[in-house]
């Protein structure tokens, strides 16, 4: 990062090898949307590019890059529920993406692939901040206060999204998705 | 959770990462034209605001020129209350441009348990302990409306730290950012509330209180809600 800022161009592109794979994942997971995804990643780069004055030598950079993928992302959550179009798919709408690992063969029998498909699902259920809490601790392996950090939240709130959101899994995969649209519910 | 529930959580997790698409054209262009940049110095910058905020307020008591009723007052109150207006400042603008050290997230939590407190305390403050001399002035309640005066003061003293803030925190706060611009606004309320109390003689708990102390109030809010637009 410092090398980037020191007008490196290679240097971004390492950065770029190292943390979009990540941050793709992430996205992926969070917005469900590949196509979207894609484009979040682009922004997210597009405005570390734009704010690399704002790097700190010596600092760790990952969860200020994540932080700004966090906020491209609500803002692109909040553009699409004010498009009134559905942000959370039910199963029902979902059409299978072939670039989402997990959907090109959810109807294939197998059955680790139709536990992927169902959980994938279940997730896209959730609320958008009990998603997050679940994608960043469990999925992305942070801890809760990295994750509270990156979510700009208290590590208490953090802990309250990511138990409520569980328990909104467990729910979700013994019970089939809920018939009910879920709201957003930030404790 | 259950180990089903376990299991559906691990094949997530296992799941291989994503191909990555190449970087977009825009992205491209802006690399093309990549130039060295000089990277953030938070210790510096605080260096900068705390200083250039100090000698503008100074500055700006000279002009204004001081009131007329400082020997009258007791020292002790007049020591005190600037000595905790610029604790609030250099404490405020230090939460709001610096991070934690070795990372660049901001300490937003503890900038807002600070701005809400230092709001209070001087409202608080002001109510309770406003000493009044011979040639104070008093306008209470029916004169109230005419503290709008000080107000503009205070704020044309917060506009110079709270423009440095914005600039210097551009890019840096991805998540939380209201807070950490209420704590630079409130940081220069404090300022502002400083050159109020060097220059207005209005001596009455409701003024003292409310506008002299409430200023940080309104220049954290302001903030906050103008600076992250612009910012």
């Amino acid at each position: 990062m410092a090398k980037y800022c020191g007008g490196d161009a290679r240097a971004f592109h390492q950065l770029y090898l190292v943390v979009a794979p990540r941050l793709l994942g992430y996205l992926v997971k969070l917005a469900r949307d590949r196509s979207a995804a894609d484009d979040l990643l682009q922004l997210t780069f597009m405005k570390v590019h734009r704010a690399r004055s704002a790097y700190i030598v010596g600092a760790d950079p990952l969860p200020w890059i994540y932080s700004i993928a966090h906020r491209s992302f609500i803002d692109h959550a909040r553009k699409m529920q004010r498009a009134a179009k559905t942000f959370v798919h039910t199963s029902q709408h979902v059409q299978p993406d072939p670039d989402i690992p997990g959907e090109a063969d959810g109807e294939s029998g197998d059955n680790d692939q139709a536990m992927l498909t169902s959980t994938l699902d279940a997730l896209a259920q959730l609320p958008r901040v009990q998603r997050e809490a679940i994608v960043l601790i469990k999925l992305e392996g942070k801890t809760v206060s990295e994750a509270a950090e990156i979510a700009g939240t208290t590590v208490g709130a953090m802990r309250v999204r990511a138990h409520r959101g569980y328990v909104a899994l467990r729910v979700a995969l013994e019970h089939g998705p809920p018939t009910e649209d879920l709201e957003e519910r930030a404790p | 959770m259950s180990d089903s529930d376990t299991d559906s959580l691990g094949a997530l997790r296992s799941l291989p990462v994503p191909q990555v698409r190449p970087m977009s054209d825009a992205l491209e262009r802006e690399l093309a034209m990549l130039a060295p940049v000089a990277t953030r110095r938070p210790t510096r910058q605080l260096v900068i605001v705390a200083s250039i905020s100090l000698i503008y307020a100074c500055g700006l008591v000279a002009v204004l020129s001081v009131r007329r009723d400082v020997a009258e007052l007791p020292p002790v109150w007049f020591v005190s209350s600037t000595i905790l207006r610029l604790l609030g400042f250099l404490t405020l603008c230090y939460l709001a441009l610096t991070p934690r050290r070795g990372t660049m997230v901001h300490r937003w939590k503890p900038a807002a348990v600070l701005v809400i407190a230092v709001a209070i305390t001087f409202v608080a403050f002001g109510l309770l302990f406003h000493p009044s001399g011979p040639s104070s002035l008093y306008y209470g309640w029916p004169r109230f409306y005419r503290g709008h005066h000080c107000i503009e003061i205070a704020l044309a003293v917060s506009a110079l730290p709270v423009g440095l803030c914005i600039v210097f925190l551009r890019g840096a706060v991805p998540v939380k950012a209201r807070w950490i611009l209420a704590a630079a606004g409130a940081a220069a309320g404090c300022l502002g509330g400083i050159v109020l109390s060097f220059y207005c003689r209005v001596a009455d708990g409701l003024h003292v209180g409310l506008i002299h102390g409430g200023v940080i109030a309104v220049s954290a809010t302001l903030t906050a809600l103008l600076g992250h637009r612009a910012g």
